[in-house]
C-alpha cells in the first residue's frame, strides 16, 4: 500500500475531480503502484530526483521560447518527476474517440476547401468558416494524392466532472509536442527509472515509426528516395528546440524558407553545389506564411510559388496549407452533427459545452450568463484575448459584449469546468493541479495511428485556471499503463530500420542556410577568443603598471576592435587616465560591433541557428560559456583582477568548445565551412595584430615589451622560446607567427588551410581550382610564400615605420577579405537574393 | 460597343532579378453583356512558365515566372471586349429592384439558400475592409436605413460619396487604410470603390469590388492621347433574386457600356492587376500604361 502521509496535506481544496485520491479519500488502484514506487523511494530522494531532472533538461538545452521573456530565447523547459497515468482500458476507448475525431475532421477540412456541402446542407454556418483567418481561400479546390487530407491530428483533452475525457482543443494547423514528449519520456526514464518498477508503461516508437513512414508514403512521386525536410521558421519560434529535436531524431534537415526555391513548379533545396529537388516538407510555419506570392506577401518565412507547386502535386506539405481553419472553437458545438452528417453516429468523446454567437439564441443565452463564460474569437490569431468572464470588472464586461453584439460570429462562449486535477511533486509534497494532455494521431493507411500517451501540462499555481506554456507551468511525463506487458522495452526500441536513405546528406548537399550559418560560427569563435586573449593580455600589462609599452597596447586594442575613438581620438587623454573606463566599453557594450559583447551574441545567434547538428556535451559548455558571461555584473565593470578571472573563464570554456565541435560535426555536415570561417578570422586578427603592433619602430625596452605582448596574446611564448632559445628579436617573431610553415597559429599555416578546404569545397561548372575564391587565397599563399623577412626588418634608422611589412600585410589582408566574399557570394543565400514584391499599381482613375 | 484595351506595365530595375514569380488578373471576364472577342497577354522576358488558372471568385488569372536574370520586366496585356449594356437584366424595369428594402436583403441571407450562400462571403471583413469603423457605419446608415429601398439607398449613397470626397491622386497609396481616407474624405476610384463597400457591408449587406477598365473623352476638340487612361474600380451591391448591380462613385454613374469589367473580389487585395514575389537588390521603378478606345 502506499503510504497515506503522502496525502496527508494534499487535500484537494476544489469542489473538483483528482485523478489519484477520491473524495473518500480512497486512492485510485491504477496509481498504486506508482504510488508504492514513490514511497519507496522517498521524499528525499525524489527532491534530488527532480532536481536531477531540471538539470538534465537544461543541461541538454531542451527549451521552449516564451515571447517578451526578460530571461530571452531560451527559458528551460519544465518536466514534473510524477507522470500522469491512464490505464490501456481506458485509452483504448480514448483512442477510439480520437480516431473518429481525426477521420471527421478530416473529411470536414476536405469539404471545407471542396464542395462546401457541410455549409450548403446547413450542417456549419458559412460564417464559421469564411470569417476565420485561417481559411485559405488560394487552397480552395486543390486536391491532394495523400490518403488523408488531415495527415496530423492533435487535440488537448482533460476530464470533466463526469469522469470522462473531454476534447478541449483542436491542433491542426502545425501541433506541437511530440518532441517535447519524447524527450520527457527520455528524461524520467533516465533520471527515474525506479518510478516506473513494476509498472508496463506502453512506448511511443512504434508510433513514431508510423510517423516517419507517413513522411515518406506521403512522397507525391513514389521514389527509392525520398527527399524531407522540416520547414522552420527559425529560432525565434516558441518551440524552434523541437523543431530542431525532430530534425535530429527523424534524421531530416531543418530549412527555413530562404533554403527553398520555386522552380518550374518545383521546390528545390539550395544546396551547396546545386538545386535538389523536395518530396515532402513537414510544415512547422503557419499555413498563411507559407508563400508569399499567394498569401502573406510580407512573410520572410515561406517559399514563392509554393503553393502552385502543391496544386501540380509536386510536393505534399504535412499538414497542408489551409488546415489550419479546423483550429477553430467555432466548429465544436456543430461537431456532433457533423459526425452525423457523415458518419451516421455520435461523438466518442464529449467536448466542452460551447455556444457559438453567431446564432441569436445561443448569442442571447450568453449575454445572459455572461460571468460563468469563457469567451473566445473563433481562431487563434490573437491568443490573449481568452476571456475568464468570472474575472472581468463591469466596465470589461460591458466591453466584451459590445465586441459580440459588433462581429457575434467571431466568438465562441464556453462552459466554465472545472477540469481533474493530479499530483505535482513540489518540494512542500504533493499537490493537485489541473492537467490538459495533448494526444497525437497520424495517418496511417484508412485510419490513424496514436501515440500511447503523449504531452500532459500542467497549471503553473495551484488555482490557475489555464495551462499554457507560454504563460509557464510545467509537463509530465504521460504513461498509459498496462496490466500485461507487452513489448520489450529494450534500447533497440528507440529505433528502426530505415529503408528510406537521406539524400540530403554529404557536403554537396549541405543546405546553403547551414552552410553559411557554419561559416560565421567559426568566424565569430575566432573573433570572441582572440579578442579575448588579446584584451586579457592588455589588461595583465595594466596590473604591471610600469610597462612603457602600455600605451602602444591600448591603442592596438582600438585598432583590433575597430572602436573608435577609444585611444585614439581627440579625447585620447581621457581615455588614457582612466583606461579601464575605455576597455569595458570594448568588452561589454553589446551595442557596439567589434566589442567582445558583440561577438559573443552574434557566435551565440548563429550557433543557435545550428542547433539540430549540436551534441549535449556542445549544448553544456555553450550554456556555460553564456552562463558565466551574463552573469557577470556590470557592477565588477571597474574590477580588474575580476574582469581577468571573467576572461580566463570564458577562453578555457571556448576553446573546449572549439574542441567538442571538431568532435561533433562531421565534414560532410559542414565542418569544412566552419573551419574556413575560423582560419579566415584569425588570419585577419593576427594580421590586424601585427600592423598594429609590429610595423612602428620602439626603442629597444618598449620593443622588447611589445613583442613579449604580442606573443603572449597569441599564446606562443614558450614556443618562441623552445623555437629560438633567443632574446626575443623581431625578426624571429615575425619568422615564427606570420611565416612559419608548420606552426598552426602562424599566418602562413592558417592561409595554406584555407587554401586546403577551399579546395575540398563543392564546384558545379568547373574545376574548383579555376574558382575566384580559390584563385583569389592562393594568391595570398604565394605572396606569403614569397615573403622576404629581412626586407621587412630592415629600415634606415631614421625611418620609424617598417612599411614594406606594413603594405605586405594590408594586401594578404585584402586577399582574405576578397576570398571571404567570394565564398560568401559563391555558396550563400545572398544579399543580392532579397526577396521583395512588385510594386503594386494602384487603380487612379 | 467594341473596345480594343491595351495595358502595359514596366519594371525597371537597377540590379538584374534572378527570378520572379507573378500573377496577372488582367484578363475580362465574361457576362450576358460583355464578350471578350479577342485577348492576349505577352511578358518580356519569355517566362520559363506561364499559364491560366482560375481563382477562388473565378476570375481568370494568369500565373507566370520568370527565371532568368532580367532588368526589365514588360507585361503587355490587349483585350477586344464587346459591351452591350441592354442585355444586361434591367434594373429600372425590374419589380424586385423596386421592392427590395435593406432590410429584406439581411433577411434573405439568414435564410442561408444556396444563392445567398454563395455571396454571404461578401458581407465580413476582407484584407483591406475590416474592424469598419462607427463613423463609416454611421455615414451608412444616412442613406440605408432598414426599411430604404436597396438600389435607391446604394444611388444615394454613391451620390454622396461622389459629393463629399474630392478626387486626388497624390493622397493615398495601396496601404492607406481606409479610415484615413474617410476622415480626409480624398482619394481615388479604388478608395471609393473600397469606402463604399464598407458602408454597404456595414449595414449588413453584400458588396463587392470591380476591378476593370473606363472609357474616358478627351476634351472637347482634343485628339486623345495614347497610353493615358488607367485602370478603374467601381463596386456592386447584391440584391436577391436579382443579382449584382454596379455603381461608380468615382463618376457618379451606374456603370454602362464605357465600363469594362477585368475581376471580382472583396477589395483590391483579391485583385491586383499584377502582383508579385521578386529575388534581387536595387531599386525599380513602374510605368504603367493604358489605352481604351473604340475597336
Amino acid at each position: 500500500m502506499p503510504d497515506k502521509n503522502l496525502f496527508e496535506k494534499y487535500f484537494n481544496d476544489f469542489e473538483d475531480y483528482d485523478e489519484v485520491l477520491k473524495s473518500d479519500m480512497t486512492i485510485n488502484p491504477n496509481w498504486e503502484k506508482l504510488l508504492n514506487n514513490f514511497s519507496t523511494i522517498g521524499q528525499e530522494e525524489l527532491t534530488e530526483k527532480q532536481k536531477q531532472i531540471d538539470w538534465l533538461l537544461a543541461e541538454n538545452g531542451v527549451t521552449y521560447n516564451v515571447y517578451n521573456d526578460p530571461k530571452g530565447l531560451n527559458r528551460p523547459w519544465s518536466l514534473n518527476i510524477i507522470p500522469f497515468i491512464i490505464e490501456q482500458k481506458e485509452w483504448l476507448s480514448i483512442e477510439k474517440g480520437l480516431k473518429q475525431r481525426a477521420e471527421l475532421l478530416d473529411l470536414t477540412l476536405k469539404d471545407i476547401y471542396g464542395k462546401r456541402e457541410l455549409i450548403k446542407n446547413k450542417i456549419i454556418p458559412p460564417e464559421v468558416v469564411y470569417s476565420h483567418r485561417g481559411f485559405l481561400r488560394n487552397c480552395d479546390q486543390i486536391q491532394y494524392n495523400t490518403s488523408k487530407n488531415l495527415l496530423i491530428h492533435s487535440a488537448d483533452l482533460a476530464r470533466g466532472p463526469d469522469g470522462r475525457m473531454w476534447v478541449v482543443n483542436d491542433r491542426t494547423e502545425a501541433p506541437s509536442g511530440m518532441g517535447y514528449s519524447l524527450e520527457n519520456r527520455f528524461s524520467i526514464r533516465h533520471s527515474a527509472p525506479d518510478l516506473s518498477k513494476n509498472i508496463h508503461v506502453e512506448q511511443p516508437f512504434s508510433f513514431f515509426k508510423d510517423y516517419h513512414q507517413l513522411l515518406i508514403d506521403s512522397a507525391p512521386v513514389k521514389k527509392k528516395n525520398t527527399t524531407i525536410v522540416i520547414l522552420t521558421p527559425g529560432p525565434h519560434n516558441e518551440t524552434y528546440f523541437e523543431h530542431a529535436y525532430l530534425s535530429s531524431y527523424l534524421g531530416y534537415p531543418l530549412v527555413k524558407g530562404n533554403d527553398l526555391v520555386v522552380r518550374n513548379n518545383k521546390v528545390f533545396i539550395k544546396t551547396l553545389k546545386e538545386l535538389i529537388q523536395v518530396d515532402v516538407i513537414l510544415r512547422r510555419v503557419d499555413g498563411a506564411y507559407t508563400d508569399p506570392l499567394e498569401l502573406k506577401g510580407n512573410s520572410f518565412l515561406g517559399v514563392a510559388g509554393l503553393l502552385n507547386v502543391v496544386r501540380k502535386n509536386n510536393v505534399s506539405i504535412i499538414n497542408p496549407i489551409g488546415s489550419g481553419v479546423l483550429e477553430n472553437p467555432g466548429l465544436i458545438p456543430f461537431m456532433n452533427s457533423i459526425c452525423k452528417y457523415f458518419f451516421k453516429e455520435d461523438l466518442i468523446l464529449p467536448q466542452i459545452a460551447s455556444w457559438w454567437c453567431g446564432q441569436e439564441k445561443e448569442r442571447n443565452f450568453v449575454l445572459e450568463n455572461l460571468t460563468k463564460l469563457v469567451v473566445k474569437p473563433i481562431d487563434r490569431t490573437n491568443r490573449e484575448h481568452i476571456y475568464f468572464c468570472e474575472l472581468l470588472s463591469s466596465d470589461e464586461l460591458e466591453e466584451l459584449k459590445k465586441q459580440i453584439l459588433e462581429k457575434p460570429y467571431r466568438f465562441v462562449a464556453q462552459e466554465k469546468i472545472s477540469f481533474s486535477t493530479a499530483p505535482n511533486f513540489t518540494n512542500k509534497g504533493l499537490e493537485p493541479r489541473k492537467v490538459v494532455c495533448r494526444t497525437f494521431s497520424v495517418a496511417k493507411n484508412d485510419s490513424y495511428s496514436v501515440m500511447p500517451g503523449g504531452l500532459v501540462r500542467v497549471a503553473a499555481e495551484k488555482e490557475k485556471l489555464r495551462v499554457s506554456n507560454q504563460r509557464g507551468g510545467t509537463s509530465k511525463d504521460f504513461w498509459i499503463t498496462n496490466s500485461v506487458k507487452t513489448a520489450p522495452t529494450s534500447k533497440q526500441r528507440y529505433h528502426w530500420h530505415n529503408n528510406n536513405t537521406n539524400t540530403l546528406a554529404g557536403i554537396d548537399n549541405l543546405p546553403s542556410h547551414t552552410a553559411e550559418n557554419l561559416f560565421w560560427s567559426g568566424r565569430y569563435l575566432a573573433r570572441t577568443l582572440v579578442t579575448a586573449r588579446y584584451i586579457r593580455m592588455v589588461l595583465n600589462e595594466l596590473v604591471d603598471s610600469d610597462s612603457k609599452s602600455l600605451d602602444v597596447l591600448l591603442k592596438s586594442i582600438t585598432h583590433l576592435t575597430s572602436i573608435f575613438p577609444g585611444f585614439t581620438g581627440i579625447n585620447e587623454e581621457a581615455a588614457f587616465k582612466d583606461p579601464l573606463k575605455e576597455i569595458a566599453i570594448v568588452l561589454f557594450d553589446k551595442n557596439k560591433q567589434g566589442s567582445l559583447a558583440y561577438s559573443i551574441q552574434a557566435f551565440s545567434n548563429s550557433y543557435y541557428s545550428l542547433r539540430n547538428l549540436w551534441s549535449k556535451d556542445m549544448w553544456r559548455v555553450f550554456d556555460a560559456t553564456t552562463k558565466s558571461w551574463n552573469d557577470f555584473s556590470p557592477e565588477n565593470h571597474n574590477n580588474l583582477k575580476k574582469i581577468i578571472k571573467l576572461l580566463d573563464s570564458i577562453i578555457t570554456k571556448l576553446i573546449a568548445f572549439m574542441c567538442l565541435i571538431e568532435e561533433s560535426i562531421l565534414v560532410e555536415q559542414g565542418l569544412l565551412l566552419y573551419f574556413i570561417g575560423l582560419q579566415t578570422e584569425q588570419a585577419m586578427m593576427c594580421i590586424d595584430k601585427s600592423r598594429a603592433l609590429l610595423v612602428s619602430k620602439y626603442d629597444e625596452q618598449t620593443e622588447y615589451e611589445i613583442l613579449e605582448s604580442l606573443l603572449d596574446s597569441h599564446e606562443s611564448l614558450n614556443i618562441y622560446r623552445y623555437s629560438f632559445r633567443s632574446h626575443l628579436n623581431i625578426k624571429n617573431v615575425i619568422n615564427l607567427i606570420l611565416l612559419d610553415k608548420s606552426y598552426s597559429r602562424s599566418l602562413k599555416y592558417q592561409l595554406n588551410r584555407i587554401r586546403r578546404d577551399v579546395s575540398r569545397l563543392p564546384n558545379k561548372n568547373q574545376d574548383i581550382k579555376l574558382s575566384n575564391s580559390y584563385l583569389l587565397i592562393k594568391e595570398a599563399c604565394d605572396l606569403i610564400e614569397n615573403a622576404d623577412v629581412d626586407s621587412f626588418v630592415l629600415t634606415e634608422d631614421s625611418v620609424f615605420t617598417r612599411a614594406q611589412l606594413d603594405e605586405f600585410l594590408a594586401k594578404l589582408s585584402n586577399l582574405i577579405h576578397q576570398t571571404s566574399l567570394s565564398i560568401t557570394n559563391t555558396y550563400f543565400n545572398h544579399s543580392d537574393q532579397q526577396q521583395r514584391q512588385l510594386i503594386h499599381q494602384k487603380q487612379s482613375v | 460597343m467594341l473596345f480594343k484595351v491595351i495595358h502595359i506595365t514596366t519594371y525597371d530595375y537597377d540590379e538584374a532579378i534572378t527570378h520572379c514569380h507573378n500573377i496577372a488578373n488582367l484578363k475580362p471576364i465574361e457576362f450576358l453583356g460583355q464578350k471578350l472577342v479577342n485577348y492576349s497577354i505577352e511578358v518580356t522576358p519569355t517566362p520559363s512558365y506561364i499559364e491560366e488558372d482560375i481563382d477562388f471568385f473565378k476570375n481568370i488569372i494568369c500565373r507566370f515566372s520568370i527565371e532568368q536574370p532580367h532588368k526589365k520586366l514588360i507585361v503587355n496585356s490587349t483585350s477586344i471586349v464587346e459591351r452591350n449594356f441592354d442585355l444586361q437584366p434591367d434594373i429600372y424595369s425590374s419589380l424586385i429592384v423596386k421592392k427590395t428594402t435593406v432590410q429584406d436583403v439581411i433577411n434573405e441571407l439568414k435564410k442561408g439558400t444556396e444563392e445567398m450562400l454563395s455571396v454571404h462571403d461578401f458581407t465580413l471583413d476582407s484584407q483591406f475592409i475590416k474592424n469598419i469603423s462607427p463613423e463609416i457605419k454611421q455615414y451608412a446608415e444616412v442613406s440605408l436605413q432598414p426599411n430604404r429601398n436597396v438600389f435607391e439607398g446604394t444611388n444615394e449613397l454613391m451620390k454622396r460619396i461622389f459629393k463629399d470626397f474630392t478626387f486626388d491622386s497624390n493622397f493615398s497609396t495601396i496601404a492607406t487604410p481606409l479610415d484615413d481616407v474617410m476622415k480626409a474624405k480624398k482619394g481615388v476610384c479604388q478608395d471609393f470603390a473600397q469606402i463604399s463597400i464598407a458602408c454597404l457591408r456595414s449595414v449588413g449587406l453584400p458588396a463587392r469590388y470591380v476591378s476593370g477598365y473606363i472609357e474616358t473623352l478627351p476634351p472637347p476638340g482634343k485628339e486623345k492621347l495614347v497610353g493615358t487612361d488607367a485602370s478603374h474600380a467601381w463596386f456592386s451591391v447584391y440584391i436577391p433574386q436579382f443579382g449584382w448591380v454596379d455603381f461608380d462613385p468615382t463618376n457618379d454613374q451606374i456603370p454602362k457600356n464605357q465600363h469594362i469589367t477585368t475581376s471580382y473580389g472583396r477589395d483590391y487585395f483579391d485583385v491586383p492587376p499584377l502582383k508579385g514575389v521578386l529575388y534581387g537588390s536595387g531599386n525599380s521603378k513602374m510605368k504603367v500604361s493604358v489605352d481604351i478606345r473604340p475597336a
